[in-house]
């Protein structure tokens, strides 16, 4: 009975009374001055890895967009000059170790620019016929060619139609001849990308599937036949297509475009000198871009980074500081008679 | 006559019995068009109607700026020229947002949609066509003629035609409409009692055909002017002629009333105010803070917006139309995309979950208010109950409490505790009433409890007949009083118009002096179990200047006896020349006086014969005199009756405050919040509960309205405030000027501010100097519009506690009401905000609940702006890299989800379990209140800072893995998913370092947000979930690409660190800063157990009590009792001027006084 009385009561729990065990952490200069000093040194300790195994990477970076009339490739840097090729030459001082991976770098391309990020066609690029017939209005103005009693365009949109199109050989002067530095172009896609990502159509041989279909406009060649060498690396799973769409982070970037891990280079370019034969193709100076080629090892924290180095070693000692001054701060207020 | 009534303002014609007449002027209303004169009887507090409902709760909801701009956004998002980000992440919270909100609001709407019905639904007897039938409130019209019977309460405005009683008087409790509960009467014109009662009266009542003309409805509750126009005649009308909505009828078998005003026009629903959505301060600086980002969204998306333009011009000079980055069309219009894509891309910066996340933490915050067993009233098995839930932060910032006295501060119960008897102490107030062991008074038959006494001693005298003083004492108690008895279940109840003498009446009968009944002569009175009459001469009531009453009774065996009880300065002064036990008594007075007792002196005087006959004469003379001349010779004559008094005794009477008032306020006004008392009760009793529940100190200057009206009309109030306190400090006390001085008000005064709003801010910058504020005879209306001073004049929160109807209004008005669900109707807890068993709860309601909701809504509302801008501004510096192209920096699903899923649960349960210190601690240490008052975590400035924090974290999220990026082989979505990493684990750690008290559930929502987001990077980065949809998870791998990358980690620790430092760094400082602090707070807070203690020591200096009604000594320290003689005089004083001023009040009129002066 007196319970039934008491209906309204609230119950006597640790939650409703709010009296949940909790705890709190106490701080106490003992913890916070000898905490920071121990995240400083830490980070330090992380800076100085960082720092030296980054000095550790060899790169070699060649500039070949050809600004100079001394340049090269000053000839080719013209729009209007087709199909030129241009020589670089270089010397190697000493081994440059392996596995050596080559990339080409773009500076001032904003592949990061969102309409053009967006101007493709997912569907399409996956492997599904009738957006071979008719590209999504994403694409847009690279989905049919209107010169060409606009046929639609297999791969549509911008990313696609502005695929760097720069090709490379290197090879080593060994006694005044030239020595081919052979490359290795696969596996240099994400697998998710070649896997799943991008699937070419079901279709055999691969030609037929862009039947009706034209190549993009700046492209020289369509899609089947970005590599002669290879009929698997054709279509929308050609490695060098697959590492182009992968959109770059910031306007200025690199992309894998080879590794050197075959033959006698197998533990790296040894020294001497080399000569770089470059089929000029890619217009870069019409937006104030640049071109160059990079050659570089890798650690276990992948190419050389000295920024991150420095600015854990920044950090670290602007921790190491600050628990100083934290000290003198303390030792000020707890003492403040013996000042 | 027309023309004569519209001259004087009398519009507004009521005839009676004429439904028909009054049908047709009837008020009617659709949507918002009103017509007609006449409000009908029905009540109606609900906001919405079932058609208005969802246009008005869109309305509501889209005046506030995030839930529209919201809204503009989702329409945005569905151009798909400029959507940088699906729509369906903006809809789902936005959805949530408004059906919540509109499913509370109308929640709220049904309950007082009941209550209303309740309300309309109550019975009367109407009369409809020559007969009462049974009706319902809502039935009754203007015109109607209503039977009420005894302990109804009335349902309109009525003018009275005529009762049962003689002279058709009525008593009427008016409780609910002004706080006083000593019963009032009210009575018809002589002409329609004459007409109406001399035949059968439903008949003559259907036939009666005045008609009233009065006043328009209007606010005032102590004043009605109209005229009767009946059968050719024309009668004047007064307030005494009216019955008010709201009183209940007492004494009087029935009455019948002509309703005047009905439903919304009646007094006291003009009174009530309107129903406002209170808003929280807190909420408001919010509002403002998001027009504020609204606006920098706008103006950083327009700058964008023009760097786009001047991008695309400079990449189509370059390129030509169809270079690879799609630039078409002209620059401007490439802008003018832009610039709405960004402000869809930064409309995350906008907190819109936080709305959603505001109600439900206010929703937990009013359920752990409930749930508090020390907010639990066992007695009534009611819970504290947070009726408005949206108010709770502002519980911990209030700093004016304005109380209502009657009901809220005192029981309304006056026990008789002690007596001094011929010097003789009976009765211990050291005891708490309900600890006393009652005697055994099983001999009285007429004996039914309520007597707080135990003094067995006393009662063997009394059935001893030892002692005759002592029988004299409780004779004098059972003549000597105005009290009317009325016979129930063979017992007599007691109706008196001040609840002292129904105690001090009551404790005759208990003790075995039995007043059974009264009539014009003579008194029938029960002398332990012998029944006595004794013939009454003379009744000489009581006033506020006499401060006394006497009776002069003849015995039964022949002898006259004048009895005479009052103020014991009064008294004292008129008693015979060597009376005993004089000092004894006066030292009881003392004693009783530091007990917080009200005290009465018992006087009794033998009269000879011939003095009898010789007054009788000049009483016969008088009657025929003018009455100014009859007045000063009555006056005279008085005098000479209560002359050469015998002192025969002491009362004391105990105001019983509710429970741990005193404490409470000691508490509240440590905490620094300014308690003050507004009543409708009458400025003594005010005064005297002021005192005794500690809110003035015996040493504590009231300050008066001639002395404030000179301060407000001074060039200079300040100085001459401080002249004033400094005056009383050089008489009496060298003590710090601090908060000593008090302020105390009536009604009438108050309104001249009606006339001088520029004393407003003068008078409220002197009230926040003083110790306190008392507002006595102040009507409902007044209250609120003290509130409203108080509100526009200090930036403080107010808060309104009350119990009554006549605080229904304050309740409304100030930022926070609370009503105590007490004995009376429960008006005030229906609009209250917070409702509350007993007062003393409010420390518990403020001190731990407010101090605690305003901490965690405080971090809640920091730590939300912080990560929703934090983590959205990034997007501006990404866009300096990316061409200003409106490119998000996040996959979609990180942006829907980082509110949700990846920060939500941790904020919340700071906002649900945050404690800086526990419940006993908050108590013992008010002083903690103060960062409630000051603002201190919730300031423009705190709020800035947030946001500048803010910016700082947004800038580091993106240009410190900027530099590791910047020129190398990472690409965008691995980028994307190292900031997502780094502005997780930084809104992480920041509420790692925000939570103090880290229960399991703290600890389980830290980890399951960190968990979360590895686990839904890794979902929407799936194959699966690409395969069905590739165009929403096109991030397919980049998760997993990034996170077997050390250098992505790398990056991520060192952005996080970098971005959590300032705060760590302020953390720091502020434990190494704070360390002596604390000790300090530590030291000085030891203080108030000290000063609680002080209270049970009680004061030692006698005050002079008032007579009747009123009357209790302040409380005083032991030490001060020297001061007796200095002090006395200026005591006295005050009483006088008091006096007067309650006798133009007009207050005292006894019934029986007024029937003696009729018959």
């Amino acid at each position: 009975m007196v319970k039934q009385e008491l209906a309204n009561r609230p119950d006597n729990t640790a939650f409703t009374q709010q009296r949940l065990p909790a705890w709190q952490p106490m701080l106490s200069a003992g913890i916070i001055i000898p905490g920071f000093v121990l995240i400083g040194l830490a980070f330090i300790g992380i800076g100085v890895a960082l720092f030296v195994t980054s000095r550790s990477i060899q790169v070699l970076e060649i500039d070949y967009t050809g600004v100079e009339t001394s340049h090269p490739c000053f000839t080719c840097s013209d729009p209007d000059v087709k199909k030129c090729v241009c020589q670089l030459d270089f010397t190697i001082d000493s081994l440059f170790k392996g596995p050596v991976f080559f990339y080409y770098g773009l500076n001032n391309y904003f592949q990061n620019y969102r309409k053009y990020g967006a101007s493709k066609d997912d569907d399409q690029l996956s492997g599904d016929l009738s957006n071979f017939k008719s590209p999504s209005d994403t694409c847009s103005p690279y989905e049919y060619d209107s010169n060409n009693n606009d046929k639609p365009i297999a791969p549509c949109g911008s990313i696609a139609n502005s695929m760097f199109n720069d090709t490379f050989k290197l090879y080593q002067k060994v006694n005044g001849s030239k020595k081919l530095v052979p490359f290795d172009g696969k596996g240099i896609a994400w697998w998710t990308d070649y896997n799943v990502k991008y699937r070419n159509p079901d279709v055999s041989p691969l030609k037929n599937a862009f039947n009706g279909t034209v190549k993009p406009l700046f492209w020289p060649k369509p899609a089947y036949e970005l590599d002669p060498s290879d009929p698997a690396n054709n279509g929308f799973i050609n490695q060098d297509f697959l590492v182009w769409m992968r959109r770059a982070a910031l306007p200025d970037f690199r992309k894998l475009y080879r590794r050197i891990t075959e033959g006698d280079y197998r533990l790296g370019l040894p020294a001497g000198d080399y000569n770089l034969e470059i089929a000029y193709n890619y217009p870069v100076l019409s937006f104030d871009g640049r071109k160059k080629v990079v050659f570089s090892n890798v650690s276990w924290m992948g190419g050389k980074n000295e920024f991150l180095g420095i600015a854990y070693l920044v950090i670290g000692s602007m921790c190491v500081f600050m628990s100083l001054v934290m000290l003198i701060v303390y030792a000020k207020f707890k003492f403040p008679e013996e000042d | 006559m027309d023309k004569g009534s519209l001259e004087s303002g009398l519009t507004w014609e009521v005839r009676a019995n004429s439904r028909q007449y009054h049908n047709h002027k009837q008020k009617k209303s659709v949507l918002c068009f009103h017509w007609g004169r006449y409000a009908d009887n029905v009540i109606r507090s609900n906001k919405y109607s079932p058609l208005t409902f969802l246009p008005l709760t869109l309305f509501e909801q889209f005046q506030r700026v995030a839930n529209l701009y919201f809204l503009l956004m989702m329409v945005l998002q569905c151009v798909p020229a400029i959507s940088a980000i699906p729509w369906y992440i903006t809809i789902i919270p936005l959805l949530i947002v408004l059906s919540v909100r509109g499913a509370k609001d109308l929640a709220n709407d049904m309950a007082r949609r009941r209550s209303d019905a309740e309300i309309n639904s109550r019975p009367c007897d109407v009369l409809i066509s020559k007969s009462f039938s049974k009706g319902q409130w809502r039935d009754v019209r203007v015109g109607d003629v209503l039977r009420i019977h005894k302990d109804q309460i009335i349902p309109a405005d009525l003018l009275i035609l005529c009762s049962s009683e003689p002279h058709s008087l009525c008593y009427v409790e008016t409780a609910d409409i002004d706080g006083e509960t000593n019963l009032k009467f009210r009575q018809a014109l002589g002409a329609t009692h004459n007409e109406l009662t001399s035949h059968p009266s439903e008949e003559m009542l259907a036939a009666f055909d005045g008609v009233a003309l009065c006043e328009e409805p209007n606010n005032r509750l102590y004043t009605f002017r109209g005229q009767l126009h009946w059968r050719g005649e024309c009668f004047l009308l007064e307030n005494e002629h009216i019955l008010l909505r709201g009183t209940v009828l007492r004494n009087t078998e029935f009455a019948y009333g002509l309703a005047i005003y009905t439903g919304a026009d009646t007094k006291i629903m003009r009174n009530c105010g309107k129903l406002r959505v209170k808003r929280t301060q807190m909420e408001r600086v919010f509002n403002r803070v998001v027009m504020g980002i609204v606006l920098s969204v706008l103006l950083t998306a327009l700058l964008l917006a023009i760097g786009a333009g001047v991008f695309s011009s400079w990449v189509m000079s370059h390129t030509g139309p169809l270079s690879p980055l799609v630039v078409n069309g002209n620059p401007v219009y490439t802008g003018f995309l832009i610039f709405w894509s960004y402000i869809i891309l930064l409309s995350p910066a906008m907190p819109i979950a936080l709305y959603i996340s505001f109600e439900v933490i206010h929703t937990v915050h009013s359920l752990f208010i409930g749930w508090d067993r020390e907010m639990y009233w066992q007695p009534a098995d009611r819970p504290a109950q947070a009726r408005n839930t949206s108010l709770n932060e502002e519980l911990g910032q209030v700093g004016y409490l304005l109380s209502d006295k009657t009901g809220t501060l005192t029981q309304n119960r006056l026990l008789f505790r002690q007596c001094c008897i011929a010097g003789e102490i009976y009765g211990d107030a050291t005891v708490q009433a309900e600890d006393i062991e009652p005697m055994d008074l099983s001999w009285n038959p007429f004996s039914c409890g309520g007597l707080f006494m135990s003094a067995p001693d006393l009662l063997e005298k009394l059935r001893g007949q030892q002692c005759p003083l002592s029988r004299q004492f409780f004779k004098a108690l059972s003549l000597c009083h105005t009290v009317m008895a009325e016979w129930k279940e063979e017992a007599p109840v007691y109706q008196a118009a001040s609840p002292d003498e129904e105690a001090l009446v009551g404790a005759a009968r208990e003790l075995g002096w039995v007043f059974l009944s009264r009539t014009r002569d003579f008194i029938d009175v029960s002398e332990l179990g012998v029944p006595r009459q004794y013939q009454l001469l003379a009744l000489v009531d009581f006033t506020s200047k006499r401060r006394r009453m006497s009776v002069l009774v003849r015995e039964p065996e022949g002898g006259l006896k004048l009895y005479c009880k009052g103020a014991d300065i009064v008294i004292l002064e008129r008693l015979h020349k060597d009376c005993p036990y004089q000092e004894r008594m006066e030292r009881a007075l003392e004693l009783f006086a530091q007990a917080c007792l009200r005290t009465l002196c018992v006087a009794v005087r033998s009269v000879p014969e011939a003095l009898w006959e010789q007054w009788s004469k000049t009483l016969a003379q008088s009657a025929a005199m003018a009455t100014a001349e009859r007045d000063a010779l009555l006056e005279k004559l008085y005098d000479q009756m209560e002359m050469e008094l015998q002192l025969i005794g002491v009362t004391a009477i105990e105001d019983r405050l509710q429970e741990g008032v005193p404490e409470t306020i000691a508490l509240l006004q440590q905490a620094g919040l300014k308690v003050w008392v507004l009543t409708g009760d009458k400025k003594e009793t005010a005064v005297n509960i002021g005192y005794s529940c500690k809110l003035l100190d015996p040493e504590t200057r009231l300050l008066e309205w001639q002395e404030l009206r000179q301060i407000l009309q001074s060039p200079d109030p300040g100085v001459s405030f401080f002249k004033a306190r400094q005056m009383e400090l050089w008489a009496v006390d060298k003590q710090p000027a601090g908060a000593k001085t008090a302020v105390v008000l009536t009604g009438p005064e108050l309104a001249e501010f009606d006339q001088r709003p520029e004393w407003g801010a003068t008078f409220m910058s002197l009230a926040e100097q003083c110790q306190s504020v008392l507002c006595c005879r102040v009507t409902p209306g007044q209250k609120a519009d003290i509130v409203t001073l108080v509100r526009k004049h200090t930036r403080s929160v107010t808060m309104s506690i009350g119990d009554g109807a006549n605080d229904v209004n304050m309740i409304k008005t100030a930022h926070v009401g609370v009503g105590l669900a007490g004995v009376e109707g429960g008006q005030a807890v229906q609009n209250a905000d917070y409702a509350l068993s007993q007062f003393r709860f409010l420390q518990r309601l403020l001190l731990v609940h407010g101090h605690w909701s305003y901490r965690r809504i405080s971090f809640f509302l920091l730590y939300f702006l912080f990560k929703t801008c934090g983590f959205a501004l990034v997007h501006i510096w990404f866009g300096f890299f990316n061409g200003y192209s409106g490119q998000s920096l996040y996959e979609p699903w990180f942006i829907a989800l980082y509110t949700v899923f990846y920060t939500a649960f941790p904020i919340m349960c700071v906002a649900f379990f945050e404690q800086d210190v526990n419940a006993d601690s908050s108590l013992k240490w008010p002083e903690l209140y103060k960062s409630g008052q000051r603002q201190e975590l919730s300031s423009p400035l705190m709020l800035s800072l947030s946001l500048l924090y803010a910016i700082y974290t947004s800038l580091v999220l993106f240009f410190i893995p900027l530099g590791v990026f910047y020129d190398t082989a990472y690409d965008q979505q691995v980028m994307a998913v190292t900031v997502a990493l780094a502005a997780t684990l930084t809104a992480t750690i920041e509420i790692v370092l925000m939570t103090r008290y880290w229960t399991k559930f703290n600890l389980a929502a830290v980890c399951v947000s960190v968990v979360l987001f590895f686990i839904c990077s890794k979902i929407t980065n799936s194959t699966i979930l690409f395969q069905k949809s590739p165009i929403d998870y096109y991030f397919i791998g980049a998760s997993d690409k990034a996170f077997i990358d050390p250098l992505i980690w790398l990056t991520a620790l060192l952005t996080t660190w970098m971005a959590v430092l300032p705060s760590v760094t302020a953390l720091a400082l502020n434990v190494i800063l704070t360390m002596h602090d604390k000790h300090k707070v530590h030291s000085v807070s030891r203080q108030p157990v000290e000063l609680r203690s002080k209270f049970t020591r009680g004061a030692s200096h006698r005050r002079s009590s008032y007579a009747l009604s009123q009357g209790s000594g302040p409380g005083r320290l032991i030490t001060s009792a020297s001061r007796i003689p200095s002090t006395v005089p200026t005591v006295d004083e005050k009483v006088t001027e008091e006096g007067e001023h309650s006798v133009t009040g007009g207050v005292y009129i006894s019934p029986i006084g007024d029937i003696r002066s009729h018959g």
